[in-house]
């Protein structure tokens, strides 16, 4: 039954001890371990967090960069597209001067030809004329050589005159 | 690995064969009977003086200090209280037996004789004895004359109350208020010295080294104070955390270590202290005092008018008185199982180890199967009083941490907590019900191996 009934002195060495223990503890031990490891603990929670946000942001970057490399691979397609129609362009262009100008060319050229051939046929009008006169003429002073064909011709020249 | 359970066979055999041989030297002068009863109840119980390890004549003494009935303080070694004496066995071997003699001190002329009873109410204890008066010596005549007439029972020297047996003659004792640092109360200081040095050494190393985490021996203690702290004291308590974690930590520390000193066989440990009730006593009562002092209106409340059917409450205070009642059975409850189990913990081993003197008396092979098989049990009960040194601990820290929160309850603060809370609360009761499970499995462990 002595195990049972607590002994006195026991008790009040206990008590002391505790409370003196506890005493000690409460004011340089505790609340030192007890702040140092929340303080370790925020710092780490920081770290990770700061960790997290440094991969959030170099992903960000990657991100960013990856967008701008694809930006500036539309921006190239699109000069390169531009470039092709720009070049098609000028070529269609000066394919259609050179048309433009090579039909000008032609109708000033045909215009020269027409004109020429204008001018020949009228040249070659007047000398046909002018030989034909010439000739007439020959042939006129061929027969009129003796006067009884002039006289003829002048009778049938009369003789028309008077028939008209 | 073979070599290992070579070595272990080994030893096995050793212990298998040495007891036959020595009951074989011991010769026939062991005839003496084994109290089991008084062996249990001295490894159990305290003492004036500290065994020399592995003696069990030689104390290392201890200051007593009493105070005698005319209200004289005296302060004296407990080796005043006991002489080793020469005492010449039967086999012509000398043995020293320890004791207990009279402690007589002078104080104004007057003498004041203290001794160590025996054969009185207060056995074990210190008494200050008086000669007889002739009023005393009637009282002592008759009861010696009852005991005599009573046939069936042989002693000389009965217990009579408020008397003492000393020397063949009867005195009359008195039991002086008794605060000598005995071997639990040492034991005490060792454990607040031993407590006090490894929270003091990590507060150092964190005052030192700021936030480096500190390795090996102090990493552990780190471990044991964050395993209590984020995971017993801030679920529970939650914003007061700060405020208790001081008085729960010191519980934890200070119950763990004397839970395992008391494991150890030999002097800086070997008290049982956590098995003793005095202590856990003054632990329960200090979880009580913290409850119930700083307990918030709210708690006072939920006691004297709580929230139930008002017949349940009005005219026969029917919930009040439980609720009182529950105040007090909190912590008797957290006092008796530390005790019990701890107790019940070294009684087993002590037992097991008496199992082999016990099986003795049949001969040298059953000493030595006996031996085997207690050492073999001892050891696993050893092995399992680590474990439930550690969770009894861990156990009174995590209620009185639920009792202080109970009572820290705020009206506004609970029925928030009910809205937003209950996932700590379920989880806490959870740890609490599993806590429990694993102590009643430890427990029915325990009455099995009775």
């Amino acid at each position: 039954m002595e195990l049972f009934t607590p002994e006195i002195g026991l008790v009040f060495w206990m008590f002391v001890a505790f409370i003196l223990l506890f005493l000690v503890l409460a004011k340089w031990g505790w609340p030192m371990i007890i702040k140092m490891m929340d303080k370790r603990a925020s710092t780490i929670d920081r770290g990770v967090e700061d960790a997290r946000q440094a991969r959030e942001q170099l992903d960000n970057a990657r991100e960013e960069a990856r967008k701008y490399v694809v930006e500036a691979q539309a921006k190239q397609s699109e000069m390169l597209r531009e470039a092709a129609k720009m070049k098609s362009d000028i070529i269609e262009e000066a394919r259609r001067e050179a048309a433009e100008a090579a039909r000008r060319e032609m109708e000033s050229a045909r215009l020269a030809i027409d004109q020429a051939r204008k001018e020949a046929e009228l040249q070659f009008r007047n000398e046909v004329g002018k030989v034909s006169i010439d000739i007439a003429e020959k042939m006129v002073r061929t027969r009129m050589q003796n006067d009884k064909a002039q006289t003829e011709l002048v009778n049938r020249l009369l003789d028309e005159i008077e028939k008209n | 690995m073979s070599k290992r359970i070579s070595i272990l066979a080994f030893l096995l055999t050793l212990l298998a064969v040495l007891p036959g041989k020595c009951l074989a030297s011991g010769g026939e002068g062991e005839k003496k009977d084994i109290d089991v009863k008084e062996i249990i109840f001295e490894h159990l119980g305290d003492g004036y003086g500290w065994e020399v390890p592995f003696s069990h004549t030689y104390r290392m003494p201890l200051p007593c200090i009493v105070r005698s009935q005319d209200g004289h303080w005296f302060c004296f070694s407990s080796a005043g209280l006991t002489e080793v004496k020469e005492e010449e066995g039967e086999d012509g071997k000398v043995h020293h037996v320890s004791e207990p003699v009279v402690k007589v001190c002078e104080r104004d002329g007057k003498q004041y004789s203290f001794v160590i009873a025996h054969v009185s109410s207060h056995k074990d204890k210190i008494v200050e004895i008086f000669p007889l008066s002739e009023e005393d010596r009637g009282i002592v005549d008759e009861a010696l004359a009852r005991e005599r007439a009573d046939k069936a029972s042989d002693n000389a020297f009965p217990v009579i109350d408020g008397y003492v047996l000393v020397d063949g003659q009867y005195y009359r004792e008195y039991r002086p208020l008794d605060l000598s640092v005995t071997k639990n109360v040492a034991a005490i200081f060792i454990a607040v010295v031993i407590v006090f040095l490894m929270v003091m050494s990590l507060a150092r190393f964190y005052r030192k080294n700021g936030l480096r985490a500190p390795r090996k021996g102090m990493g552990f203690i780190e471990l044991c104070v964050s395993f209590i702290y984020y995971d017993n004291i801030k679920p529970a308590l939650g914003d007061n955390a700060r405020k208790f974690a001081p008085y729960l930590l010191t519980v934890f520390f200070f119950i763990l270590v004397m839970n395992l000193t008391g494991l150890v066989v030999i002097f800086p440990g070997g008290a049982n202290l956590t098995g003793n009730i005095a202590v856990t006593l003054v632990l329960a009562l200090c979880t009580f005092i913290i409850t119930n002092v700083l307990g918030t209106k709210h708690y006072w409340k939920e006691i004297f008018w709580p929230d139930v059917p008002l017949l349940l409450k009005f005219p026969l205070p029917i919930m009040q008185m439980i609720e009182v009642f529950g105040i007090f059975t909190k912590p008797a409850a957290l006092c008796v199982r530390l005790f019990a189990n701890m107790m019940g913990g070294h009684m087993i081993v002590i037992t097991l180890t008496l199992l082999i003197f016990i099986f003795a008396a049949f001969g040298a092979a059953m000493a030595g199967a006996a031996t085997v098989v207690s050492v073999l049990f001892s050891l696993f009960m050893l092995a399992l009083d680590v474990l439930v040194s550690f969770i009894q601990a861990y156990v009174f820290t995590l209620l009185s941490a639920l009792f202080i929160a109970m009572a820290q309850a705020r009206e506004e603060h609970g029925h928030k907590g009910e809205g937003h809370d209950p996932d700590v609360e379920k989880k806490e009761a959870a740890e609490l019900k599993s806590e429990e499970a694993a102590l009643h499995k430890l427990a029915a462990e325990i009455d099995m191996n009775k």
